[in-house]
């Protein structure tokens, strides 16, 4: 087999491209990654252990962009932490320590669960007709999360004072643990804590800010966990396609992100819920016919 | 006040015992690993560097939610939920 051929030029940049907005978008990265080299006809399989190897460099990227993005306020957020350490205890008035131990709180379940089942659930629902049939029902969870919503009122001016005040200890545990559903291709996971930040009463901004937040050092501690590979053996033949797609995941990912926190300010998730049934049905007709 | 202690106590246990496991998991191949602990496999070599990742974050988790209940008691103020 010739390892240059595994992926070529044309198909990373694509395949980045796609990553740095649908990492963000709540439509499922890892289940358009999954029916996008299937439609296109792509001798691409999400088990390859090339191409999993190649996603971590998306994957890292995307994170290193939301890192910088909200980069003022993992500042204030870290050193809330330290503050809430060193005196070993939250302060009421302290809201950046309070979403950082929310972060904390959300980012344990995710962690583990991921930790846990990332290998099994991607053994299990790899095929592009699950990942087409598990985005339709994304779509009915996007729906399902708007309808359910709870409209708490908006009294703090500031972002992170709302979302520390609104999000209690049990619903960041759940918000995080709801992350562990993008483990399956089709599912999102910035779909899943949106949502779930909307049932425990934020708004759809806040709801998403809280998601980015929590989605940093999940995706970012996911990747790491993997780069050892990207350099090692079974990154041989892709690590140049890797950089290409992480280069051009990250300025999909910048626009994703500046685009979402704008769009979440007047609208709803609805728009993604139609997106999801109408392209999953569209994609599991296709696949079994 | 008792059941604080205890509830610290059981924390602080947890937490330790948590990090020696990751410890393990990090230093010892699944061969190796007494039988009684999850990812024991006779004959492998592998070792389960998650199964030590994740012990061992669940293990700080536990030090520090000790840490802070043991931290000096604060008066009432407007509480974040």
């Amino acid at each position: 087999m010739i390892l240059g051929a595994l992926i070529t030029y044309p198909q990373a940049i694509i395949l980045g491209l796609l990553q740095g907005v649908s990492e963000l978008f709540p439509v499922s990265s890892l289940g358009h990654s999954v029916i996008l080299p299937r439609l296109l006809g792509w001798n691409i399989h999400q088990n390859d252990k090339y191409f999993i190897t190649f996603l971590v460099a998306t994957h890292l990227a995307t994170a290193i962009v939301l890192f910088f993005f909200f980069w003022r306020d993992w500042v204030r957020i870290l050193r809330g932490l330290g503050r809430s350490l060193r005196d070993r205890g939250i302060d009421p008035a302290d809201t950046d320590a309070k979403l950082g131990w929310l972060l904390v709180v959300g980012t344990i379940p995710a962690g583990i669960l991921g930790l846990l089942l990332e290998h099994p659930l991607r053994n299990v629902f790899a095929s592009a007709k699950s990942a087409a049939f598990f985005l339709m029902l994304n779509g009915l969870l996007l729906f399902g999360a708007e309808l359910l919503r709870r409209r708490a009122p908006q009294m703090d001016a500031d972002d992170d004072a709302r979302i520390a005040r609104t999000v209690g200890w049990s619903g960041a545990f759940a918000v995080g643990a709801a992350q562990a559903i993008a483990l399956i291709p089709g599912f999102s996971r910035s779909g899943a804590t949106m949502g779930g930040g909307l049932l425990v009463g934020l708004s759809h901004k806040d709801a998403a800010r809280f998601a980015f937040l929590l989605a940093t050092p999940i995706i970012g501690a996911a990747a790491l966990l993997k780069l050892p590979e990207l350099f090692g053996h079974e990154g041989d033949g892709v690590r140049g396609q890797a950089l290409v797609a992480a280069l051009c995941s990250a300025v999909t990912a910048y626009l994703a992100v500046r685009f979402l926190m704008r769009f979440f300010e007047t609208q709803t998730l609805t728009p993604f819920a139609i997106y999801c049934l109408a392209a999953g049905a569209a994609c599991t007709v296709y696949f079994f016919s | 006040m008792r059941n604080d202690r205890l509830l610290v106590a059981l924390a602080v246990v947890a937490g330790v015992a948590l990090i020696v496991l990751a410890v393990v998991y990090w230093v010892e191949p699944a061969k190796s690993l007494p039988s009684f602990i999850p990812g024991h496999e006779a004959g492998s070599g592998h070792h389960h560097v998650k199964h030590g990742i994740a012990a061992f974050f669940v293990g700080l988790a536990c030090l520090v939610f000790a840490w802070f209940r043991t931290g000096p008691k604060r008066s009432a103020t407007p509480p974040l939920t």
